[in-house]
């Protein structure tokens, strides 16, 4: 339940700070092996800033179509439906599923 | 009783190491219950000198008969095509490799390096390594595509890194008791029976795969290794997780990624940086689909799965 709550709490934040205007990084997407790496090795060196790891792994809170795929957590790997959670190490953060980020796979 | 001779040409032994290990049937099963006559081994034989060199030499001349060659290790044909790099008992091992292959009713690859040059093979190959019938996909190799050992077969390959030692003593069973014309080979001359299913056939991890829950590390119980940390065990042809390695685990039961080591292709991307470990993707989607799997066909499943998928999915449910 205290999961729960914070998962919660950490969402709003989120939430207020993309519709605040939080500029994040949508493009380029992590198209290939070394994009993604890239982008790993920021979220890593920004630790646990919530803020940084948006901007740097471009969080949105629509889907972002690329390729002509739609990139929403929902179908992302890493996405736990039931905890609406991401669960890649360098993020961790809950997620709504109709957010996206650059780092989406499937 | 047949005879078997066992060499090595550019290799690390790791094939010696898992035959010496076999356990159904043993390395000495074969030679107390099935009659097989091991000739020399690297790690077994007596012969030393002169006398494995009288011994090579009666092989190849007709005088002594050989039933089943087995070779581990790559042909090596550096520098410049002569083999000197890797010379045994008085010659490159190459000349010797041809001239028993002339003369063998049966010729076994065993291991990757065997079979099509596996790792020693890799870009830029600067011991000109080769397998016996394949240098990577390609159908030749050092014997040339159309070779056939005095029985009638190609080159029987055994891949893996290493193979599994069942597999390798479970064929020379077969041969060595006159069932070698049973075995069906596929198209890289594997025996089906043991490469015609899939790694992630019997995979523990297999509900996690069609739910598309991801392990993110190493070692995790929960979470199929496929879709991020590189596991090829949807698309490598082995049996790893139905003939058990040690009786009781494989990688992926372990927790750790199919590195593909069956395929010819191995090691996948010549090993470049960050593709080791690491699901390849383009534009989000892996690069490698599971066999028969189209990309189109992927994505809606997965968005479909993902939305199916039930809360245990994501939990760890193993207790103990």
């Amino acid at each position: 339940m205290a999961n729960e709550t914070n998962d919660e709490n950490v969402a709003g934040q989120i939430r207020s700070l993309l519709a605040g205007g939080l500029k994040t990084e949508v493009f380029p997407r992590a198209d290939d092996q070394d994009s993604v790496a890239e982008i790993l090795g920021r979220l890593r060196e920004a630790g646990g800033d919530i803020s940084a790891g948006l901007v740097i792994a471009g969080f949105t809170l629509q889907p972002v179509e690329h390729g002509g795929i739609e990139q929403a957590c929902e179908t992302c790997m890493y996405y736990l439906v039931h905890r609406r959670f991401c669960e890649l190490p360098e993020l961790a953060v809950p997620v709504e599923p109709q957010w996206s980020c650059r780092l989406w796979r499937i | 009783m047949a005879n078997l001779l066992w060499l090595q040409g550019g290799a690390c032994s790791g094939n010696t190491m898992s035959f010496l290990n076999a356990e159904e049937p043993s390395a000495c099963d074969l030679v107390t219950d099935f009659g097989i006559n091991v000739l020399w081994h690297p790690s077994l034989g007596l012969e030393l000198g002169e006398n494995l060199q009288k011994m090579l030499k009666a092989l190849t001349a007709g005088t002594l008969a050989l039933d089943i060659f087995v070779f581990e290790g790559t042909v090596v044909n550096a520098p410049n095509g002569t083999g000197e790099w890797n010379r045994f008992a008085g010659r490159p091992m190459r000349d010797w490799v041809r001239d028993l292959c002339k003369v063998a009713n049966f010729v076994v690859a065993v291991g990757d390096c065997a079979t099509w040059g596996g790792i020693p093979a890799t870009a830029p190959n600067p011991s000109e390594s080769e397998g016996l019938q394949f240098l990577k996909r390609g159908h030749g190799g050092f014997l040339g595509k159309d070779f056939k050992s005095k029985a009638g077969l190609p080159v029987i390959n055994i891949p893996g890194c290493p193979a599994h030692p069942d597999w390798i003593t479970q064929i020379v069973v077969a041969v060595a008791t006159g069932r070698g014309g049973d075995l069906t080979l596929d198209e890289f001359q594997r025996p089906k029976t043991f490469f015609t299913s899939f790694t992630q056939t019997g995979c523990t991890r297999n509900m996690h795969f069609a739910y598309k829950v991801s392990a993110t590390e190493f070692g995790q119980r929960k979470g199929c290794l496929f879709y991020d940390l590189g596991c090829r065990g949807p698309m490598t042809h082995s049996p790893c997780n139905r003939i058990l390695w040690n009786r009781q685990s494989s990688k992926t039961r372990a927790g750790m990624p199919c590195m593909g080591c069956t395929e010819p292709e191995f090691p996948f991307f010549d090993l470049a940086p960050g593709t080791v470990f690491k699901t390849q993707t383009v534009m989000g989607v892996p690069k490698d689909m599971p066999s028969g799997v189209d990309k189109t066909g992927y994505i809606k499943l997965t968005a479909a799965a993902k939305a199916a998928s039930p809360r245990w999915a994501e939990e760890d449910i193993f207790v103990v």
